[in-house]
């Protein structure tokens, strides 16, 4: 193995790692908000539906 | 991918209710499409070039790669808090709040980007130098920057998403961005362990070594664009919910 290797195995792979837990994190923030919007949207056709009757 | 779907809401209907179903409706902008598709290919471009056509560096060897991954991460970490001044600045002139959306992309982003870039730096200067860290002009200015991001989300998080909040976070930030030209101008006003700029004088670098860092920095800063839509809408799907529910209470 070439001589300070692994100093640079282990910056590709932080570099990596890091960009693609960010992107998770990001999804699963996104994820979430979604489910909140969709708890939103039955509320609201709940209150139209009160409205109607 | 899945991140890159649009609500087709515009922020201005939001006042109401009734848009709430819209908001969950997605659609694949092409414009993020297409930057994806250029983004993979830049960043597999990139990474061939810097193993395999980028020569070994003579003294330094196969570490002095990490450069190729270590000076895009410096670069976008700096860009990016100079995109949330702007922000800023244009939040306080302006009052539009999808300024201040931007301003919190680019924090977060910008934050992922500056500890990446002290990592590898970390790393790079443990192999030439021998030391993970010194307390050298360029590497604590950027710690200071580190630093001041960290401080940004943390106040932008106490505050909650209100003006108040925005005004403090862009005051901040036009205040920090003075850091920027500190870090960037470090290695040429002190004696600094740190190599000075060698991109642009001539003779050097050797021009593949060149061509291989443009490479690279190009495809990371698409790849930043990318990640800043993804954040821009996080942040204003995530301020759009929090009003509809504030609505509906």
């Amino acid at each position: 193995m070439p001589q300070g290797f692994p100093y640079l195995a282990a910056a590709y792979i932080v570099v990596w790692l890091g960009l693609l837990l960010y992107l998770g994190f990001l999804a699963l923030r996104m994820r979430a908000v979604r489910t909140e919007l969709a708890a939103v949207e039955e509320l609201v056709r709940e209150q139209q539906r009160g409205e109607k009757d | 991918m899945a991140l890159a779907n649009k609500e087709t809401s515009a922020a201005g209907d939001l006042e109401g209710t009734r848009s709430a179903p819209q908001l969950t409706g997605s659609r694949l902008p092409l414009v993020s499409l297409i930057l994806c598709a250029l983004t993979v290919v830049g960043i597999a471009l990139a990474l061939w070039m810097a193993f395999f056509y980028a020569p070994t560096d003579a003294i330094e060897g196969q570490p002095q790669r990490i450069f190729y991954v270590h000076v895009p991460m410096a670069w976008l970490g700096m860009l990016s808090f100079v995109v949330m001044a702007l922000a800023g600045i244009l939040y306080l002139r302006r009052r539009d709040e999808r300024w201040d959306w931007v301003a919190r992309a680019a924090a977060e982003t910008g934050t992922v980007f500056i500890t990446l870039a002290l990592i590898t730096g970390s790393l790079w200067g443990r192999t030439t130098w021998g030391t993970w860290w010194t307390w050298d002009a360029r590497l604590t200015t950027t710690l200071i920057l580190w630093f001041v991001y960290v401080g940004y989300l943390m106040l932008r998080s106490y505050m909650g998403r209100t003006p108040a909040s925005a005004r403090a976070g862009a005051v901040m930030s036009i205040i920090c961005v003075i850091d920027v030209p500190i870090i960037y101008e470090s290695v040429n006003w002190w004696r600094t362990l740190h190599p000075t700029a060698e991109v642009g004088t001539p003779g050097a670098l050797p021009f593949s070594v060149v061509l291989t860092l443009l490479v690279s920095l190009t495809a990371f800063t698409l790849l930043y664009a990318v990640l800043m839509i993804q954040a821009y809408q996080l942040q204003r799907t995530q301020t759009l919910a929090q009003r509809l529910r504030a609505d509906l209470e």
